[in-house]
């Protein structure tokens, strides 16, 4: 007997709820009527953004000033990555030996990387360099800008750091694909970091050599002979130091391909912080890829003036 | 003429006890910088104030929705030039949060814009000051294992972000200068005397290296350092400094250091980093 009541009642509410409904209708007027059936979302401003410049924004900052364009090269889980969130950590900790940080304009795109969060391999690998940062997306590749002072001189210098996947690397290496990495014609510098893991392990070191100087091959003809300066960034230091026969062997690998390179060890990390520092090499590495300060000749040199030296006569005579 | 100071920082940096300080020092007319009339509305600086009178701090600004703005038409002389100044009260959670979501509402747009000075503010030993990352929580990151003791976006990252916020919307000065940040280090006198002496330039090159790098190559706006102690010592945790304190009254405490010629020395003027801003 229960069940046919309730049925009964909720029968009744509903038809209350519909007169009211009703009522409530005819009430309103008809401006409110025909009120949008939405709220208006609240507007709202975006702040400048601070996460990787496209190749756009790079164009114009370097229409402001000398960015020094790094071309960063190296296999995936190279330690690319890991050098640039290191170097981060360097500068935010005021650690890095010889420079102090002045600005970046993407400061959130290094928390990120600082923090794991720009994974290509979660992901698809993106297929291009970005051209314009879109907000919505903000892993894709692109460069990240670090402005730092030398603290000797005071000289500033613009790095723009690409953020981009090791498979480019891989890419050029194994079919000469070379068009997502046209930026690096402006580069000055291009870093090729290296395993350290890998050189160290003697089945591997072999291959590695070899790609290495593959890569260096297809730099020559993507540069026509005109390769900016390279540095081999030699990752996990602390784990393993190279010693003098496996550098010959880089080095003459690379001579090979008509091309010669700096080799910089670095551990972005550090397994025995006793012994390597987190962070070792790095500030050696931006040293390197700065350059060292150019002593320019006086532009006007300025002579004592000599009396009755008949300068202009002699001048005539000596011609 | 009205113009804006935008006081901006992270929870808990010291702005809305600032402010209840700097109208007692308005008010009492002893600074660089006086109030020409009492405001309209002094509610909300007086109850600021009335914590610092009873020996206490105001609590942090927790309703970051809820707008105070604190108006006041100040001059440098009696009947010198004067200045409408509006100090909106923005709790530190709304920067943050516009910092970490990348964007602000219009109302905060327009009113920087008619901004033309700001005052920057960080705290010392601020229980919600954000150290930057260090190696062995990023590498648990690159690596997948994560921290659960992150806290998020270190206080400096934010700052950083702040200033480059200001560089690109504060307005112009009238007389076509560069618009003015005062960035003011406050609990000032927590620091030891060998930190004191070194100033509060060095205590941010020190602990925020990204803001003082930042603020050594600002092109486009004039800045200034100070050090500052709204009540001159430690209400909360030195009793005896509560004692006097409360006895003596608010008039002759708190300072403001400033470097004259090389040497950082107390002032016993709390509206420097505004006058200064302000530059009447």
């Amino acid at each position: 007997m229960s069940e046919p009541s309730q049925l009964e009642d909720e029968d009744i509410g509903a038809t209350g709820s519909d007169a009211s409904d009703y009522e409530d209708i005819m009430s309103k007027s008809l401006e409110d009527l025909s009120a949008p059936v939405l709220s208006q979302p609240e507007r709202v401003n975006a702040l400048t953004s601070s996460r990787t410049i496209g190749l756009e924004e790079l164009n114009t900052l370097m229409g402001l000033r000398y960015v020094n364009v790094v071309g960063i090269l190296g296999d995936p889980e190279s330690g690319k990555t890991a050098c640039l969130a290191s170097l981060y950590l360097l500068v935010s900790h005021a650690m890095l030996d010889g420079w102090t940080f002045a600005d970046s304009r993407s400061l959130t795109a290094f928390e990120d990387i600082a923090r794991g969060a720009r994974d290509w391999n979660q992901g698809l690998i993106p297929e291009q360099m970005t051209v314009h940062t879109e907000l919505s997306d903000n892993l894709r590749p692109g460069f990240l800008h670090l402005r730092l002072r030398r603290v000797s001189d005071g000289h500033i210098v613009d790095l723009a750091l690409p953020d981009i996947p090791g498979e480019w690397t891989q890419a050029l290496v194994t079919s000469a694909r070379s068009d997502r990495l046209e930026y690096m014609k402006s580069a000055e510098v291009i870093w090729i970091v290296v395993d350290g893991r890998n050189l160290a392990d003697l089945e591997k070191r072999q291959g590695l050599i070899v790609r290495i100087g593959q890569l260096a091959a297809r730099l020559n003809t993507m540069f026509e002979g005109r390769i900016p300066r390279l540095l081999i960034v030699v990752t996990h230091h602390d784990m393993h130091a190279i010693d003098s026969n496996v550098s010959g062997r880089l080095n003459r690998e690379l001579q090979r391909r008509g091309t010669n390179a700096e080799i910089i060890s670095v551990a972005p990390f550090s397994n025995q912080p006793e012994q390597v520092k987190a962070g070792h090499g790095l500030a050696v590495l931006i040293n390197s890829t700065v350059g060292k300060p150019c002593v320019r000749p006086t532009f006007w040199q300025s002579t004592d003036i000599e009396e009755n030296g008949r300068s202009y006569l002699s001048y005539r005579r000596e011609r | 003429m009205s113009r804006s100071i935008i006081l901006i920082g992270g929870p808990d940096s010291g702005k809305t006890n600032y402010i209840g300080r700097l109208w007692h020092a308005l008010d009492s007319g002893a600074g660089a910088l006086r109030a020409v009339e009492q405001p309209n509305d002094i509610n909300f600086v007086l109850e600021v104030a009335d914590h610092l009178y009873q020996g206490g701090f105001a609590p942090r600004t927790e309703h970051s929705e809820l707008r105070r703005d604190f108006e006041v038409l100040v001059a440098a002389e009696k009947n010198g030039p004067q200045s409408k100044v509006i100090v909106p009260d923005i709790s530190g959670e709304l920067w943050r949060n516009a910092v970490i979501e990348n964007e602000i509402s219009p109302e905060w747009i327009d009113e920087l814009k008619q901004a033309d000075a700001a005052l920057l503010f960080v705290r010392v030993g601020s229980d919600q000051d954000v150290r930057p990352l260090d190696w062995v929580t990023s590498r648990n990151y690159l690596e997948k294992i994560g921290d659960a003791d992150d806290q998020g976006l270190p206080t400096q990252v934010m700052l950083c972000e702040l200033i480059h916020f200001l560089e690109d919307s504060l307005a112009k000065r009238e007389d076509g200068g560069r618009p003015r940040l005062s960035v003011v280090v406050s609990a000032w006198d927590l620091v030891d005397q060998n930190k004191f002496t070194q100033g509060p330039v060095a205590y941010l090159e020190r602990e925020y290296p990204l803001v003082a790098g930042r603020l050594s190559d600002l092109d486009a706006l004039d800045v200034q350092v100070f050090g500052l102690s709204v009540v001159g010592g430690d209400l909360k945790h030195d009793a005896d400094y509560r004692q006097s304190f409360l006895e003596q009254g608010l008039d002759e405490q708190g300072w403001v250091t400033v470097n004259e010629e090389g040497t950082w020395v107390k002032c016993n003027d709390v509206t420097l980093p505004i006058s200064w801003a302000v530059g009447l």
